[in-house]
């Protein structure tokens, strides 16, 4: 399993230069069994590295690219009249793929939004009175460009908190940009990569997850943690019980890619940025929502032992 | 839109709390329509918060304003004072719910409340006062702690509790600052409040007052006795002298008390106390036994031998005093403005009393034998003693001396002392009380209002004035015993007073616990209230044998220093002795190396430390990995009970020997620390 877990990691690292830790954040969000929301600015490889995620898992995939026209149906799929059969057939829509990307999903409505946001939590789509189960496993990708970018309708609080991890992948060095223009390009490299997990493999290893043990003093420094949110005066508003059962379920999954059967306080640090920083608010900054400020603070006030 | 700018609705519930609990102890002096206005105010401000009603416009407000200020102009009658400031100011505590916008308009009224508090003391100073105020300031922090909460957070008992443990901490500080804090005397007069209300004696007296006066069960003041406490019959508690008659009422005047002192020869044993009054009587008689003297600043001795403060009582005041009773008083003889003031009789008034003095007089020659006779008469003729005299016509003592006979101690004074006039003999009426009742639970003596009392003085050529009492002869045990004693065939003592608690002295229990409370209420003001500037004096020479300010200054915030310090290292103790064993451990371990400048970063991990400790003290590799495994083993591998010896034992073996091999010191030379 060590050497399927690290393969898996090493092929995504070979597309996406010099990001290491966002690789492994982003493969510990898919053990994790949630779902992960990429915020950056255009042209820094967010589709690259769903792509290159889809690949090494193995997973069926499919893009949708969130317009401002995009209608629930064009997500979820809609029932044709079949003049032979003479009844309604349903065509399923993207959504029902493994590995969704949801590409600049803040430029879509509100409505469009809700209908993906309602698919990733429930595991099934509604249509036309009939429900259907999504594939098992089912994780969305979902990039969208800062806020402050026009022309785009930002995720309330309420849908931020479905995505177990935000993650923001930066520019990259130097060196890592210098050895992206010397060698060939995004695309050829994707072409490249052979999936380094079978189907049924990924699906052990997510069941896996939660055997890891998390004794008691880790789950008391994630209490103290959570605690620390709801008391402070820093925050417009504490972390919820589903933001503590993420960052549990967020850092054994970590600590399985550490390959480590127990979960260290290490594990919630390393992930803890990812898993808070879009579920806080800092009460002076009424407008914003980023939150990275506040994941160091919280770092740093709350006592690991 | 921020959250920061609402007032949570818990903070608004302890808010209305607070006003309510801060209202109460002004209520009995507001008008009823202060209370209407306070809950209309306080309906509005829920009716915003449930966002049905809307925060009052300026024209609304401005009103609001004006008229509250012609109610207390309507209601007090004038604007300026104590009682219509505390009431304007009331006024405001409340008309700030209706633009309680944000948190710092609610901070705003929190704070007046706490004004609020300490302006209820101007009008009362009981201990119960004092407690409830406690529960008062409780609930305003309780408020306060509330406005910081955070949503989802405000749990109002944990405000409570917090409120609760912040007036506990700032106790010691209070202590410190009631000893040690000087004592300055009011920068300003302020006007004493209430209605002007004097009670007690007055400064003039128809027959019928004392009578009226005998129905009140209210304190008059408390007596405590350096030494014995006298016999019951020898306790006169002089007030004031009363020596100018109209016909009708006797009165005092400026004559008799103004000027320097009179002649006091001092003679026999000396009797010494100290006196706490009852409250407020808003008149500057104070209470002394014959021939009195004393030290205290704020009084002075009178022409007639009378205490007197230098200003009306306001408040609860104590003093003490030594007197010499046997002493005599002007023996040298009087002046001849005094002679006059007191021979004067109103022309025509009581025909009948004037001949029989003049035939006493006739009979007696010596004015020692005429008094005799006088007391005699008294005691022989049935006079009756009552509360409840006969009406008395024009010439009053013609009509009680010779038709009516029964009276109470002001007739029996004012009558003997017209005769002794009219028989050439200067005398007058003194007013006090006499008697009290002894509280045994503090060994003090309570003086009601009911044991007010009238006598007589006459001046006698080389004895001074001596102090007759012809209520004595009528009823003796008045004197020997009390009112109550005297009164028990009538049934008329305090019997307009049905709830006043002196009138159930008969029954045990009731006396019991009223004689406790009593004592109690007398420590609070002989010990608390009293503890003024004087006291503090003598409590600082006693103590630090100085009374120089600047060094009680120092002493004072060294003692502040002292009381908040434990409090202090409390709070800001680095981590409570934990329960646990492991993190006991761990603790030690960080101890040792915060002394090495290695401790552990803020919110920093096991391993992350350990990888820099091992980066610092290559030397020790070994030991630190050994201790750090088996902690992160037995913390986070497997779930090994916390009590479970073995284990905690194992890890303190390894904590023993990376110890030992640790530096003593941190080696010299800049250590780097590396990430």
């Amino acid at each position: 399993m060590r050497d399927v877990l690290n393969g898996a990691l090493h092929a995504v690292d070979q597309v996406l230069l010099g990001k290491q830790h966002a690789v492994k954040l982003a493969v510990a969000c898919i053990l994790a069994r949630g779902h992960l929301l990429i915020e950056d600015l255009p042209g820094m490889g967010k589709t690259t590295l769903s792509q290159a995620l889809a690949r090494v898992m193995g997973l069926s995939y499919q893009r949708i690219q969130f317009t401002s026209d995009l209608l629930p149906g064009d997500i979820l799929g809609t029932s044709v009249f079949d003049r032979n059969s003479a009844e309604f057939v349903f065509h399923p829509g993207p959504i029902f793929a493994e590995l969704i990307l949801a590409d600049e999903i803040n430029r879509a409505t509100p409505k469009s939004q809700s209908a993906l946001l309602e698919a990733m939590e429930e595991g099934q789509v509604t249509v036309d009175g009939a429900t259907r189960p999504l594939p098992d496993p089912f994780f969305v990708i979902a990039t969208q460009n800062p806020v402050s970018q026009s022309g785009t309708f930002a995720l309330p609080e309420s849908q931020l908190d479905r995505f177990l991890m935000r993650l923001s992948l930066g520019y990259p060095s130097m060196a890592a940009e210098k050895a992206l223009l010397l060698r060939e390009g995004r695309r050829a490299r994707l072409d490249n990569i052979e999936p380094a997990l079978t189907r049924d493999q990924l699906h052990r290893l997510q069941q896996a997850v939660p055997e890891i043990t998390a004794s008691e003093p880790i789950i008391d420094y994630i209490l103290r943690l959570v605690n620390r949110t709801r008391e402070s005066q820093v925050c417009a508003w504490g972390l919820s019980p589903r933001a503590s059962l993420g960052l549990l379920a967020a850092a054994r999954a970590w600590a399985m890619l550490e390959h480590r059967g127990y979960v260290i306080p290490e594990d919630v640090q390393a992930v803890l940025p990812a898993v808070v920083s879009h579920r806080l608010r800092a009460s002076d900054d009424p407008a914003g929502h980023g939150g990275g400020g506040l994941a160091q603070w919280l770092l740093n006030g709350v006592p690991a032992v | 839109m921020t959250t920061a700018g609402l007032i949570p609705r818990n903070s608004l519930a302890w808010l209305l709390t607070a006003q309510v609990v801060v209202l109460l102890p002004h209520l009995p002096r507001l008008p009823v329509w202060v209370a209407v206005l306070w809950m209309v105010c306080a309906l509005w401000r829920v009716q915003i918060q449930r966002m049905r009603w809307g925060y009052p416009g300026i024209v609304t407000k401005a009103l609001a304003i004006l008229v509250s200020v012609a109610g207390v102009y309507v209601s007090q009658g004038t604007l300026i004072g104590l009682d219509s400031a505390v009431l304007l100011l009331l006024l405001l505590f409340m008309l700030k719910l209706l633009e309680m916008r944000d948190p710092r308009d609610a901070l705003v009224v929190i704070y007046l409340g706490f004004f609020l508090i300490a302006t209820a003391f101007l009008f009362n100073q009981s201990m119960l006062l004092a407690l409830y105020q406690c529960v008062s300031m409780l609930v305003l922090i309780a408020a306060l702690v509330g406005l910081q909460q955070t949503s989802g957070r405000n749990d109002p008992g944990r405000a409570f509790r917090t409120g609760a443990v912040l007036l506990a901490q700032a106790i010691p500080l209070m202590l410190v600052l009631f000893f040690l804090f000087p004592r300055i005397g009011p920068l300003w007069a302020v006007n004493s409040p209430g209605q002007q209300a004097t009670t007690g004696l007055s400064e003039s007296m128809a027959p019928g007052d004392v009578a009226n006066l005998a129905q009140s069960g209210e304190l008059a003041f408390r007596v405590n006795f350096e030494g014995p406490i006298p016999q019951h019959d020898q306790l006169y508690w002089r007030a004031m002298t009363l020596s100018q008659f109209d016909g009708r009422r006797w009165s005092h005047t400026a004559v008799s008390s103004g000027g320097p002192p009179g002649e006091l020869q001092v003679d026999g044993p000396s009797i010494s106390y100290r006196v706490v009054t009852g409250g407020a009587s808003h008149q500057p008689w104070l209470f002394s036994l014959r021939g009195a003297s004393s030290t205290t600043d704020e009084l002075v001795l009178t022409r007639d031998f009378m205490l007197r403060a230098r200003r009306p009582i306001s408040q609860t005041t104590a003093y003490t005093a030594t007197s010499w009773p046997d002493s005599l008083l002007d023996p040298q003889g009087l002046d001849a403005l005094q002679q006059r003031l007191y021979l004067a009789l109103p022309e025509g008034s009581d025909p009948r009393t004037r001949e029989w003095a003049r035939t006493l007089r006739r009979q007696y020659p010596d004015d020692a034998e005429l008094i005799q006779a006088m007391l005699q008469h008294f005691n022989r003729e049935p006079y009756h003693y009552t509360l409840r005299p006969d009406t008395l016509g024009q010439h009053t003592n013609d009509e009680f001396l010779f038709d009516t006979r029964r009276g109470f101690c002001a007739h029996f004074a004012g009558a003997m002392t017209f005769a002794l006039r009219a028989a050439g003999v200067p005398s007058r009426i003194v007013a006090g009380y006499q008697g009290g009742e002894l509280n045994p639970r503090g060994n003090h003596v309570l003086v009601h209002q009911f044991d007010a009392h009238a006598w007589v003085e006459a001046w006698l050529p080389g004895r001074g004035w001596i102090s007759v009492d012809p209520t004595f002869q009528v009823a003796p045990e008045r004197i020997e015993r009390g009112l109550q004693e005297a009164l028990r065939g009538e049934g008329s003592f305090l019997q307009d007073s049905p709830l006043s608690g002196a009138r159930y002295r008969n029954i045990g229990w009731i006396n019991t616990i009223r004689l406790a409370w009593d004592d109690v209420n007398y420590r609070w003001q002989l010990h608390v209230l009293g503890y003024e500037s004087e006291r503090q004096l003598s409590f600082f020479r006693r103590w630090f044998g100085t009374a120089d300010w600047q060094r009680i200054g120092v002493i004072a915030l060294i003692a502040a220093g002292l009381v908040m310090l434990p409090l202090a290292l409390w709070t800001l103790r680095p981590q409570k002795r934990s329960n646990d064993p492991r993190k006991r451990v761990w603790d030690k371990l960080h101890r040792r190396l915060v002394r090495l400048r290695l401790q552990a970063r803020d919110g920093e991990g096991p391993r992350h430390w350990q990888a820099r400790l091992v980066a610092a003290l290559p030397e020790q590799q070994p030991e630190l990995d050994a201790f750090f495994d088996e902690y992160v083993r037995q913390a986070y591998m497997h779930t090994v009970p916390v009590d479970d010896r073995a284990s905690v034992s194992a890890l303190r073996s390894r904590l023993g020997a990376l110890l030992r091999r640790l530096p003593r010191k941190r080696r010299p030379g800049p250590v780097t620390l590396v990430e």
